[in-house]
């Protein structure tokens, strides 16, 4: 195996380093005005925006799926773009949109897995199993739901240190969501770094560890869950006051964001910080810097 | 791990392109052959028919065969190489490829591989064994066609007649490159157009040929311009000289395009 590949998978370090990104689809309308940012093994971050903010186009360049106009990135030490096997192999994409080829599962598996060095095929039968995906199906006669989790399967599978997923939960029912994210929670080791991009927020509930909300061509917010709850408490109250940053009328009240002065436990409400960032992105600045 | 070329991650990608390539190919080979037997079916010799069937040589007449075999053939293999990467304009066909852990070498060899090679020999295979089919149904019924004509000789199939032939061998080696000229072109449209890839690699052709062939002419004019030829080489070798450089320049031109090709599947955008 590569010495640089190794070196990065054996310590607990950037596997992805991000440094004054500039990307676009055209040069008139950039996506990324120097980004920067660092990415760690061992976490699941979950990449959060609205739509046109960059998240698939983030991803595509991390797979080194587009070219960006300046800057760097590195991926376990690797130049995404010049599409190296040994990169490769250690990257799972799970895009929006894919295709399957016309065949069975099992002509799949053995036409593609061997490109995986680390390729667990036990692992595969059982994610199948947990999706209630027969083995020998036919991909081109399953359901989208179906072809979803199984690309899933076949990703996680690979035992690819960098698993990317845009939208995975698209096309899921609601008992598919769950098994999903069980599975991403166990999937996730020390030398894994899992992103996973939606607007769905709710589906991410209690299995990120990390948020990134890109935001006006940058990154507006990369903090971990604990770091949001230790700064931020999310809580339900009758009345405004000045300490609330941001705040949504519910049924009962507001539901409110505020500085979190008194070590106060709460559970981060994803949406409404999504919400609040985009709102108040100046009040939050200083508390994440 | 080598990164460039790896000739088991190489033999990875031929079993696995197949699954999608191979199930079109051998469909498409099938209609070359539907193509084939319906154009023989067609234009060979009758025995019914007493007139028409001889050339001017009192052989059975196959010249049509000559044709079919070039044009089918061109439309047969650049068809075959002009859809192999057409699939990258589909976004999620493109991430499929484009993600497989394999180098964009590799990529392109295997591209190469089937739409030059398996392609042409495909093709050559089929028009062989319809040809000879037509060629023995033919001989099996020569009494029939000697009626009209006593001393008709037995046909012979393409091939036969193209290695016994010492004027056709002589030449046809100066014409190799020709078949992979015309895959690398297509194999590059495939890879450079995103929509239209046939038609608009054949309207590119003819824009480019219709310049080369204008600059050359006219470059020649004037070069030769108030001059008058003294070389005393005979016009024979002039011709071999001239064979050569088809050669060679279809050669050149052919690892030019696969190169291209290259850069454009490397620069490959999603």
């Amino acid at each position: 195996m590569n010495y640089t590949l190794v070196y990065y998978l054996t310590n607990t370090v950037g596997m992805i380093k991000i440094n004054n990104l500039n990307f676009g689809y055209s040069k008139q309308k950039p996506l990324f005005k120097n980004m920067s940012m660092q990415l760690s093994n061992g976490h699941i971050y979950g990449l959060l925006g609205k739509n046109g903010a960059g998240k698939s186009s983030l991803l595509k360049n991390l797979a080194g799926l587009v070219y960006a106009q300046s800057g760097t990135l590195e991926v376990m030490g690797f130049n995404p773009t010049k599409r190296q096997p040994a990169l490769l192999e250690q990257i799972c994409f799970i895009p929006e949109e894919f295709y399957l080829p016309s065949v069975k599962i099992d002509a799949y598996v053995k036409a593609n897995a061997p490109f995986y060095k680390n390729f667990n095929h036990g692992y595969l039968f059982e994610l199948l199993k947990e999706f209630d995906i027969p083995a020998n199906n036919k991909l081109i006669d399953m359901s989208y739901g179906q072809k979803k989790k199984f690309i899933i399967a076949f990703g996680l599978a690979t035992e690819a240190k960098l698993v990317i997923m845009d939208e995975p939960t698209n096309g899921l029912d609601i008992p598919s969501k769950a098994q999903f994210r069980k599975i991403m929670a166990s999937a996730l080791t020390d030398d894994r770094c899992i992103i996973i991009s939606t607007h769905q927020v709710r589906d991410l509930d209690n299995l990120i560890d990390t948020v990134i909300m890109l935001d006006e061509n940058d990154v507006a917010l990369k903090a971990s869950v604990e770091e949001i709850t230790n700064k931020l408490t999310f809580k339900k109250v009758k009345e405004l006051d000045e300490s609330i940053i941001y705040a949504e009328a519910s049924l009962s009240g507001y539901n409110a964001v505020m500085p979190n002065y008194h070590n106060e436990d709460s559970k981060l409400d994803m949406e409404l910080l999504f919400n609040a960032i985009l709102a108040e992105k100046i009040k939050f600045k200083p508390l994440f810097n | 791990m080598n990164n460039t070329f790896n000739i088991n991650r190489f033999g990875l990608l031929l079993k696995r392109q197949w699954l999608d390539f191979g199930k079109i190919y051998l469909i498409s080979l099938l209609v070359v052959a539907g193509v084939l037997i319906g154009f023989y079916s067609y234009y060979i010799p009758s025995i019914e028919r007493r007139t028409d069937n001889f050339d001017y040589d009192g052989n059975l007449d196959l010249r049509f065969r000559y044709g079919i075999f070039l044009i089918l053939g061109f439309l047969f293999t650049s068809t075959v190489a002009s859809g192999y990467f057409s699939i990258l304009r589909q976004k999620s066909r493109a991430i499929l490829e484009l993600m497989t852990p394999a180098s964009v070498t590799e990529k392109l060899l295997s591209g190469i591989l089937y739409t030059a090679l398996v392609s042409l020999t495909g093709y050559l295979i089929i028009f062989y064994i319809v040809d000879l089919g037509f060629v023995k149904y033919l001989n099996s019924n020569i009494d029939a066609f000697r009626i009209a004509n006593p001393k008709v000789p037995e046909a012979q199939s393409i091939t036969y007649q193209m290695f016994s032939d010492k004027n056709y061998r002589e030449y046809l080696e100066y014409f190799f490159a020709i078949p992979f000229l015309i895959t690398s072109i297509f194999l590059l449209g495939s890879v450079y157009f995103n929509k239209f890839h046939y038609i608009k690699t054949a309207i590119s052709v003819m824009i480019f040929s219709g310049i080369a062939i204008y600059v050359i002419y006219k470059a020649g004019g004037i070069l030769t311009k108030n001059m008058v030829n003294i070389s005393h080489r005979s016009a024979h070798n002039d011709r071999d000289l001239a064979f050569l450089m088809i050669l060679l320049v279809t050669s050149a031109l052919t690892l030019i395009f696969w190169t291209i090709a290259y850069i454009r599947l490397k620069e490959k955008e999603v």
